[in-house]
C-alpha cells in the first residue's frame, strides 16, 4: 500500500513539476507573444465596429484620419474598448489614443502599472 | 478675434467630448439589457447629431449648458465602477504578495507521515 501510495505521489509530484516548469517558461518566453495576442485582440475589435471599413484597420492606422471617425465615434470606440479589456480609461488619456497599436500599449502598460501598485502594497 | 474664437470653440468641442462620454456610460448604467441599451445608446447619438451644424458660439455654450444640466438631472445613483477601479469590488482585493515573500506550498507534510 505504502508502495502504491509512494510511486503515485512521486509520479504526481513529477507531474506538477514538469507542468510548473512549462508555466514557468511560458510566462517567461511569450512576453512578446502576449502583446501579439493583444494587438491583435485590439484589432479584432476595432474591425468589428460598426462605422468601420473593416478592410481598411491596420495596427497603426489612424483613427480619425484614415478611419475617418468623428469624436463622438472614438468616444463609442475607447468605450467599447473599456469593456472588452474592463479597465478604465481616463478622458485625457482617451484623447491621445490614435492607432490600435497606441491602445495595445497604452492597455500593456496599465495592466503593468496596476501589477507595480499591487506590488507595493 | 479668430484666435478666441479658435480657442473658445476647441473648448466647446471638449466639452461636447467629455459630456457625450458621460452621458453614454450612464444610458449604459440605467440600461438593464444589453439590447435595451443599444437603442438608447443611438437615441443619445441622434440627440447630440440634431445640434452638429449649429454655427453660433453664444448658441452652442446655451445647448451645453442645458445638457449638462439634463445629464445632472438624470445621473445614475449608483453607477457601474471597473472591477480593478478604485471603489470597484475588486479594488486591492488579494494583491500579489511582496517580492521576498515566498509561499511554500508542500511544507514536509508528506515526506513525514
Amino acid at each position: 500500500m505504502q508502495n502504491i501510495r509512494n510511486t503515485l505521489l512521486s509520479h504526481l509530484r513529477l507531474g506538477n513539476l514538469t507542468w510548473k516548469r512549462q508555466m514557468c517558461a511560458s510566462s517567461t518566453s511569450t512576453n512578446d507573444s502576449s502583446s501579439k495576442i493583444l494587438l491583435d485582440r485590439v484589432v479584432g475589435l476595432v474591425k468589428k465596429f460598426d462605422r468601420i471599413d473593416a478592410k481598411m484597420v491596420t495596427e497603426t492606422a489612424d483613427f480619425r484620419k484614415d478611419l475617418s471617425l468623428d469624436s463622438l465615434d472614438r468616444v463609442e470606440l475607447v468605450m467599447a474598448l473599456e469593456e472588452e479589456f474592463a479597465i478604465e480609461i481616463p478622458e485625457e488619456e482617451a484623447d491621445k489614443l490614435t492607432c490600435c497599436a497606441d491602445v495595445a500599449k497604452y492597455i500593456a502598460l496599465s495592466g503593468d502599472k496596476g501589477k507595480t501598485t499591487e506590488d507595493s502594497l | 478675434m479668430s484666435v478666441s474664437y479658435i480657442a473658445r470653440r476647441a473648448a466647446q468641442k471638449e466639452k461636447v467630448r467629455i459630456l457625450y462620454r458621460r452621458a453614454l456610460k450612464d444610458t449604459l448604467n440605467w440600461a438593464v439589457h444589453r439590447h435595451l441599451f443599444y437603442q438608447d445608446a443611438s437615441d443619445l447619438r441622434e440627440r447630440f447629431e440634431a445640434n452638429k451644424n449649429v454655427e453660433d458660439l453664444d448658441t452652442i455654450d446655451r445647448l451645453i449648458a442645458d445638457a449638462e444640466g439634463h445629464y445632472n438631472k438624470f445621473r445614475h445613483p449608483d453607477p457601474y465602477i471597473v472591477p480593478w477601479a478604485p471603489g470597484g469590488s475588486k479594488f486591492t482585493r488579494n494583491p500579489t504578495p511582496p517580492s521576498g515573500i515566498e509561499i511554500v506550498y508542500n511544507y514536509g507534510r508528506e515526506d513525514n507521515d
